[in-house]
């Protein structure tokens, strides 16, 4: 059984590691460290208590937020879902992706206390 | 046996309730005498003598010394001035034997001033001038009604009419004052005028008997007078009140605040103050308060020496309450002539057959009765342990007619002379009036605090209607409490020193992590940017394609900026401001950044369509 997993997993990285464009690898790191981010803040707040917890809150959101516009940002930029996104241009979604971050750190910085 | 005292009877007249309206201001003695004194003050000018001289008139007294009054007048009239002459004409009248001599031009003066043309005030000084130098007048009728009815503070005119308007115009206060809105001079004036001119023409004022007490209320609440006018005008209205043909207010008061003589004292006058020697004075009824029973029918008061004496105490009331209907008749024009009075009636008590003893608990039979004699306090001392009770029995009677009285506070106090500790019980009496007072040591021991000792016994008695408040020193009581701690002198609380001072307490702040933890886990938070560095440059991100064009540079600084700009919006500014600074530097960071990656479109579309 733990076999096939591993098998199953080595392939994908495999795959991964050849298929996809630097671009789309760029995003994907930037992601893995707002992931790790967001998993530190939540591994602190369950050991030492949620005294801030606004502070939290707005640390955890940011985190939470961040991830969900970048993955947008990826999905947009792919070629491959070209054919979704006609009138989205990469520029255009980078554009957007600017826009809606400089919202989502305005409400953060106002919550972080 | 208990001691018998000398009963005598106090009748209080406690307050003047009317339930048709009665006078509730007026003159004493005392007030006529100040008002007197005004009026008595030397002259400054004409005016003021014809004040003086003609207030003190009307009050029945004739001026100090009259020569010089008349002297005065004569030097200082101006023959010129009706008003003038009108007052050395009113004052030289009032003065027996004096007499001013005018001229004929002066005459001619003064008729020529009772015209169309004149002022009713003028008219008045002129018409009134004549009269009282004796000098005949034009037209009598018309003219005098003018006369009697003006005083200068009322533009009256003409007849009986006008009396009635004038009447309307009065003020009605909370039904107890009835005034004009000009103040006491102009009402004071115009009782005056009024009644002369009912006098005069022999018809009643139109004033009812409750607007003629009101008008009283008004006129003697001021018991000082600031100016000597107003001082004229009191007097006025006070003789015209008690020497009109129609009207005679009369004042029932108490004599004195306590008398100790047998029976109930009124004073019963007009308005100045003098006794209404021909008025019959009769108790309609006097009914006791408490019990609704008629003590006195129709009994005439007595007159002796201006006081109306009633022999109440030949009834022999018993203490208490008693409400007496007072009417006073002998003259049709008595006004408020119906009183209700509230009368006291207070009593001596005497404390009979008072018996002290202990018993024990078991058998209900005391084993050391004592009686003590009042005010004398009992030679043993009395002692109870735990297994006593102390027991005290006594009665209270009224000392002239031995009947049995509850009054309202009868305490048995317990003083500990040696830690100043008192115990007040009350004492109940039962169905015979005759008062037990029990004390079961071991019950009462925490009202005690437990501490034995010597007590001194007291009993208190008082009432409304006693004469002689009981403060008695009974016996001692020695009380024996089980479990008795060391005894502590009791500290007398004393509620008026400091109390100890309050701090206050800051909120405390939360507990926080140690400093260490929360450093550890500011630095793994971090970490991830560094492994986003690695991981990029693994990937051979660069950033070679930096074209240095003005709208790309100026992009970047833009967006630094908003960076810039969150961070110090964390430190130092408000929501407002931050959305101002943003909307700047986002205006010009979009349109910075829409024309560089405009062009880096166009760079795109011209690299993959080649």
């Amino acid at each position: 059984m733990s076999l096939s997993v591993i098998a199953v997993i080595s392939r994908f990285l495999e795959e991964y590691r050849s298929s996809t464009s630097n671009k789309l690898k760029v995003i994907d790191a930037y992601l893995l460290y707002i992931l790790l981010t967001g998993a530190f803040q939540f591994l602190y707040c369950l050991l030492v208590g949620t005294f801030p917890f606004n502070s939290f809150l707005s640390g955890f959101i940011s985190s939470v937020g961040s991830f969900i516009l970048a993955v947008c940002l990826r999905i947009q930029i792919n070629p491959q879902n070209k054919g979704d996104f006609l009138s989205v241009s990469p520029e255009r979604a980078f554009a957007d992706f600017l826009f809606a971050h400089t919202v989502l750190h305005l409400v953060v910085v106002n919550f972080i206390g | 046996m208990a001691l018998l005292r000398l009963v005598s009877l106090l009748v209080f007249v406690l307050a003047l309730e009317a339930q048709a309206l009665t006078p509730s201001h007026y003159l004493v003695a005392s007030d006529v005498d100040r008002l007197q004194a005004v009026l008595s003050q030397p002259f400054t000018d004409l005016k003021s003598a014809y004040f003086s001289v003609v207030g003190l008139s009307k009050l029945g007294v004739s001026v100090a010394d009259s020569n010089d009054a008349c002297s005065f007048i004569k030097a200082n009239v101006d023959s010129s001035s009706i008003e003038a002459l009108f007052y050395a004409a009113e004052a030289s009248q009032a003065i027996s034997s004096c007499e001013i001599h005018v001229s004929n031009e002066t005459r001619d003066s003064l008729h020529a001033a009772v015209s169309e043309d004149s002022t009713v005030s003028q008219i008045h000084q002129a018409v009134s001038a004549l009269s009282s130098l004796g000098l005949p007048l034009a037209s009598q009728e018309v003219v005098i009604n003018l006369a009697l009815l003006g005083a200068s503070a009322l533009k009256a005119y003409l007849s009986i009419t006008c009396t009635f308007d004038l009447a309307a115009r009065l003020d009605d206060l909370g039904g107890v004052y009835l005034q004009f809105e000009e103040g006491l001079e102009a009402t004071a004036l115009f009782v005056s005028a009024a009644y002369a001119l009912s006098d005069h023409v022999d018809m009643e004022p139109p004033l009812k008997e409750d607007q003629v007490i009101q008008l009283v209320n008004s006129i003697f609440s001021k018991k000082s007078w600031d100016s000597l006018s107003e001082a004229f005008s009191v007097a006025s209205a006070a003789a015209a009140l008690s020497n009109n043909r129609f009207h005679k207010p009369v004042v029932v008061s108490a004599v004195g605040p306590s008398g100790t003589q047998e029976g109930g004292d009124l004073h019963v006058t007009d308005v100045l103050c003098q006794p209404l020697s021909s008025a019959n004075v009769l108790v309609e009824s006097a009914t006791s308060v408490a019990s609704k029973a008629a003590i006195l029918s129709q009994t005439p008061f007595t007159l002796r020496d201006g006081i109306f004496e009633l022999n109440f105490m030949a009834s022999k009331p018993a203490s208490g309450y008693y409400q007496f209907s007072v009417a006073v008749t002998g003259d049709s024009r008595l006004v408020a002539n119906h009183v209700e009075l509230k009368v006291k009636v207070s009593t001596k008590v005497a404390i009979n057959n008072m018996d002290l003893s202990v018993v024990d608990k078991d058998q209900s039979i005391g084993t050391k009765t004592t009686r003590v004699e009042y005010p004398n306090k009992g030679k043993a001392s009395f002692i109870a342990d735990s297994h006593q009770n102390f027991a005290m029995t006594f009665q209270l009677v009224d000392e002239t007619t031995g009947v049995e009285l509850t009054p309202h506070q009868t305490f048995v106090r317990l003083h500990n002379q040696k830690t100043g500790q008192e115990v007040v019980f009350v004492a109940e009496p039962d169905s015979k009036n005759l008062y037990k007072f029990e004390l079961d040591t071991a019950e009462r021991k925490t009202e005690f605090d437990s501490i034995s000792g010597t007590y001194a016994l007291y009993l208190m008695v008082g009432d409304a209607t006693l004469e002689n408040p009981v403060l008695w020193n009974v016996a001692d009581v020695v009380l024996k409490f089980p479990d008795e701690e060391a005894p502590s002198t009791v500290q007398s609380k004393n509620l008026y020193v400091p109390k100890p001072e309050i701090q206050h307490l800051f909120r405390e702040p939360e507990k926080r992590p140690p400093t260490v933890l929360s450093n550890t886990f500011t630095a793994l938070v971090l970490s991830p940017f560094l492994l986003l560095l690695i991981l990029w440059f693994k990937l051979g991100a660069n950033i070679s394609n930096f074209s240095f064009s003005p709208s790309s540079v100026l992009f970047h600084v833009g967006h630094a900026a908003m960076l810039g700009l969150m961070y110090v919006y964390w430190t130092h500014l408000n929501m407002f401001q931050t959305l101002k600074y943003l909307a700047i530097i986002g205006s010009l960071t979009f349109l910075a950044g829409n024309r560089m990656l405009a062009q880096k479109a166009v760079k795109r579309y011209s690299l993959h369509h080649l």
